[in-house]
């Protein structure tokens, strides 16, 4: 029967390297191009350019030794420390209680809670800045709270930032608190063991890791952010601005690469700290583990619940002031209502063209950044050979989530600037935003893929090859399909950070390519607070629908997946 | 379904080969995993449609030697020879084989139909062409009507068979299986295995398995390679394994196995305690110690105390057979004897008890004394 019909498989000789492979390898290399020169090479030459006079000489570590000689250089150093801990502290002991009471408490409207407390994500850094101005600056109507304490300073930055990292330590403290194992809690039980040192002897050494990895990349966040210092820091330096200072206002460029490699420090070493817990974390749960379900038990209950609404309230508040400010006429003096603030005319900024150009680059960072980054991890997890090239991938896609934006901005100009470098015609352009906004969140992106990937059975591709299908198909027709709602995770993750960031772009942009969140920046600069704060509300907006649309694209996906996810 | 059967048959019964030409020679392959040698020379030659299972303890490196046959492991040296083709450097997609893995590894997100018919997508095949092929494939594994399933809907015992219908669907020239019956429940696998080896007789395809299941290796294959610690330490039919096996190793590993330590007399002749006791031929010097080797199912158990006799310290009840432990008396050794339950009742077996024992001498297996069973 099927002898003479089907094409019999013919077997090539001497087919030592298979076209398969050689792509295979050419995609590889083009993937370690990529951050070759998308990230490696930028950092270099910053480096480089600290060990440089202005005239290009090398002169050692002078500008080094001129920086500590500078007090108010120095000064930010411990600005930017105090700050950073004064946030961490408030925003891991906020986000540890909420994350507890959603885990390991019964109490009501979990769900809208969760959704309320992410939307700080969806707006860029500087919206709570401006939003603090209006509540508590010299004509705010809080002011009387601060008892005479300015906003602008140390006070206004860390609640700004606060604001809108919450989110981040919150999801992080989530999932360290629901894995959770009932068997210890019924043994402690059992032991008569009283609830406090239950708390101690096994919650806490059960989230330790995740605390402390949180802990870490809540400081990093803090110590790193622009948009918040910018906004509201007044005569209070930190090492973000002072970067930005230095290269566009005083055209120092030198010391800006001074600065970018101090604040480089703290952010290398929690991110090796960060790396260092999670190899650590991989025992820690057993695959036996019987996840621990709560008890009502009303006081607590709603002790949580009052708690949680409390900071869903002031979330509320913020994102609240931010709207209410972009449509008065004028605070104080004229309460009326206008959307003549969404003009945006004559303002310079950009206005709605800057937002345009936010949505082209969010959409392309979105498409592009998810297809390279999740077949890079593909390419990393999934394929045989070429170990020390996708090891080097690897170790490069780990990276970016240790260099601020702020510094890999201000490399990308040293680096793309340079006469002779023949990628000098990306400079100015929408592509380079995008290279640089991608690079910029690609560690999030890349772990999100690997543990999809790590998921999947390891021998879908031994199978593919075995059927004699070239990995592509095995890659569009299974491995893509199967991992999908890790790859819209990704999508709207790269496209609303693309939306919202301003510190990495801020170096980047020119007249053509003026971003919305840059434009915010400039409005706000210029004393148009009311369009800075709808410019604000504008990108916020955008984020959210995108996010929704997803929510709901995921939604029906699922739906749909669920003839093959769950027995038919 | 039987008609299909027989139509298949007729059809491939014409490139079923004389069973001493060779399919696949590995010549003095060696991998090495940084310092860890999981293969130490392995040449081998399998037959053109025979059934070879590869056996060993985890570990032994037969999983290896099937992924290094597939081109999922690229050998440290030596040379693969299929069907007179050097395929030792080709990747994978240019090797002629089909593989079924222990996981299945069917694809999630497609049905029956489309897992089955995913190698034949790319031939360039037309439409009609694949439909048939693939009703075909699953009506040989009884799956004929579930086409448009997906495998989250099928049984363990189900998915194993549709994986086996992907793999045979291009008609590979060499079938390899990588454990594919231990992830399933005993029963499921008891039937599945005689329903793979019938196919295979009938297709005729040359079939590598990979188990570490002896029973179903002996079941199964038409020869058995056993492996142990990235050597081969036999190769041979299940009966050559059974009756002779060629190490203290094999002879331990396969089925249950008496060790005794003796003493050699001569080349005929061993001392077991004060016994001496006649064995077959070997060339183990005079006076070296020695382990031999009996199968509790050959020992003979007298109620005339002879020669050889032992107390009974332990009587295990196994339903065809009782499983009886002796004290050999004069030493502090322990022998197992299966005795039939027929047998059972005449010897009146009980605890304490001291009986003669009877172990012919054709079926005792002589090993030197370094030589490490298990």
């Amino acid at each position: 029967m099927t002898e003479r019909t089907l094409p019999r498989f013919v077997p090539k000789r001497s087919a030592s390297v298979s076209p398969e492979a050689l792509i295979r390898l050419l995609v590889l290399l083009a993937g370690v191009a990529l951050l070759v020169v998308g990230l490696l090479f930028p950092l270099v030459t910053m480096l480089i350019k600290s060990l440089q006079d202005r005239a290009g000489d090398f002169i050692g570590l002078a500008n080094f030794i001129r920086y500590f000689q500078t007090p108010a250089l120095v000064n930010s150093i411990a600005n930017s420390l105090s700050v950073a801990l004064m946030a961490t502290v408030t925003v891991v002991s906020l986000a540890f209680i909420c994350a507890y009471g959603i885990t390991r408490t019964c109490m009501p409207g979990k769900r809208l809670f969760r959704m309320l407390a992410i939307l700080p994500i969806l707006a860029p850094s500087l919206l709570p800045a401006i939003s603090l101005v209006y509540l508590f600056g010299n004509q705010g109507f809080l002011r009387d709270v601060l008892a005479g304490h300015s906003i602008y300073g140390p006070i206004g930055i860390v609640m700004g930032m606060s604001f809108w990292i919450f989110p981040h330590a919150l999801m992080l403290l989530t999932t360290a608190l629901t894995n959770s194992d009932a068997r210890l809690y019924e043994a402690a039980e059992a032991l008569g063991t009283p609830k406090w040192r239950t708390f101690l002897t096994i919650t806490l050494p059960g989230v330790r890791y995740g605390l402390i990895s949180c802990l870490f990349v809540v400081f990093t966040l803090a110590i790193t952010d622009f948009g918040v210092p910018k906004i509201i820091g007044g005569q209070f330096s930190v090492l973000a601005t002072d970067v930005y200072r230095q290269v566009v206002g005083q055209q120092n460029f030198q010391m800006g690469a001074v600065v970018s490699v101090i604040l480089l420090l703290p952010a290398v070493l929690s991110f090796i700290v960060d790396r260092w817990i999670q190899r650590r974390q991989v025992a820690q749960l057993s695959a036996r583990a019987v996840p621990w379900q709560p008890t009502p038990s009303p006081l607590r209950d709603w002790s949580f619940a009052l708690l949680c609404y409390a900071v869903a309230g002031i979330i509320l508040l913020v994102i609240g002031t931010a709207v209410y400010a972009s449509m008065i006429q004028f605070w104080p003096y004229n309460l009326s209502f206008t959307l003549q603030h969404y003009t945006f005319q004559g303002l310079g900024g950009g206005g709605w063209g800057a937002w345009f150009n936010s949505l082209k680059l969010a959409f392309s960072v979105a498409l592009i950044g998810t297809l390279v980054i999740f077949f890079n991890a593909w390419l990393i997890e999934k394929s045989e050979g070429y170990r020390p090239l996708r090891q080097g991938l690897h170790f490069m896609a780990m990276l970016p989530m240790a260099v601020p934006g702020m510094v890999l901005g201000l490399a990308y100009i040293f680096f793309f600037n340079q006469a002779g470098n023949p990628l000098n015609w990306l400079y100015g352009t929408m592509a380079i935003l995008v290279l640089n906004t991608l690079v910029h969140f690609y560690t999030v992106c890349h772990l999100t893929s690997v543990t999809a990937l790590k998921q999947l059975d390891p021998e879908f591709e031994a199978v593919g090859a075995s059927l004699k299908v070239p990995f592509w198909t095995t890659f569009s027709r299974v491995t893509l399909p199967v991992s999908l709602p890790a790859v819209l995770d990704i999508s709207v993750y790269l496209f609303v950070n693309a939306m919202t960031t301003v510190s990495a772009v801020v170096f980047l942009y020119n007249s053509d390519t003026r971003l919305a969140s840059v434009a915010v920046l400039h409005l706000d600069e210029a004393g148009y607070f009311a369009s800075a704060a709808a410019m604000a509300v504008l990108i916020f907006l955008t984020s959210l629908v995108v996010k929704l649309l997803h929510t709901a694209l995921t939604h029906v996906l699922l739906n749909n997946a669920q003839r093959w996810r769950l027995a038919g | 379904m039987h008609t299909t059967m027989t139509s298949l048959l007729a059809a491939d019964s014409p490139t079923v080969m004389t069973p001493t030409t060779p399919h696949l020679r590995i010549e003095a392959v060696t991998k090495q995993f940084g310092s860890f040698t999981a293969l130490d020379n392995i040449s081998l030659t399998i037959n053109e449609g025979e059934f070879v299972c590869f056996l060993g303890p985890s570990g032994c490196g037969k999983t290896t030697l099937l992924r290094t046959i597939a081109g999922l492991a690229r050998q440290t040296s030596g040379t693969l020879i299929q069907r007179g083709n050097d395929i030792s450097t080709q990747p994978t997609q240019a090797r002629d084989f089909g593989i079924v893995f222990q996981s299945y590894a069917l694809f999630p997100n497609l049905t029956v139909f489309n897992n089955v018919a995913y190698g034949l997508r790319n031939r360039r095949v037309d439409r009609a062409r694949i439909t048939a092929r693939v009703t075909e494939l699953l009506a040989l594994v009884n799956l004929s009507g579930s086409e448009q399933k997906y495998p989250a809907a099928l049984s363990g015992g189900q998915q194993q068979r549709v994986a086996l219908a992907r793999a045979l669907a291009t008609e590979p020239g060499l079938l390899l299986l990588d454990e594919p019956l231990s992830a399933l429940d005993a029963r499921v696998r008891g039937h599945l295995r005689s329903q793979i080896k019938a196919l295979q007789a009938r297709l005729g395809v040359t079939t590598i398995m990979v188990t570490h299941d002896q029973e179903e290796a002996l079941t199964m294959a038409d020869r058995i390679v056993v492996m142990n610690h990235g050597v081969i330490e036999q190769v041979g039919t299940p009966a050559e394994i059974y009756h002779q096996p060629a190490s203290a190793f094999v002879a331990s590993f396969i089925g249950t196995m008496n060790f005794l330590d003796v003493t050699v007399n001569s080349a005929t002749q061993v001392q077991l305690a004060a016994t001496p006791f006649t064995c077959q031929p070997h060339c183990l010097p005079v006076g070296e110690v020695a382990r031999l080797a009996v199968r509790p199912e050959v020992v003979a158990l007298t109620r005339q105390a002879g020669m050889l006799a032992g107390e009974v310290t332990d009587i295990e009840f196994l339903g065809a057979f009782q499983r009886v432990t002796l004290r050999l008396l004069g030493t502090d050794q322990t022998l197992l004897a299966d005795v039939p339950s027929r047998d059972s009742s005449e010897l009146n077996l009980r605890l304490g008890q001291t009986l003669g024992i009877n172990i012919p001498a054709d079926a005792a297996c002589l090993y030197p004394a370094g030589s490490n069973p298990l």
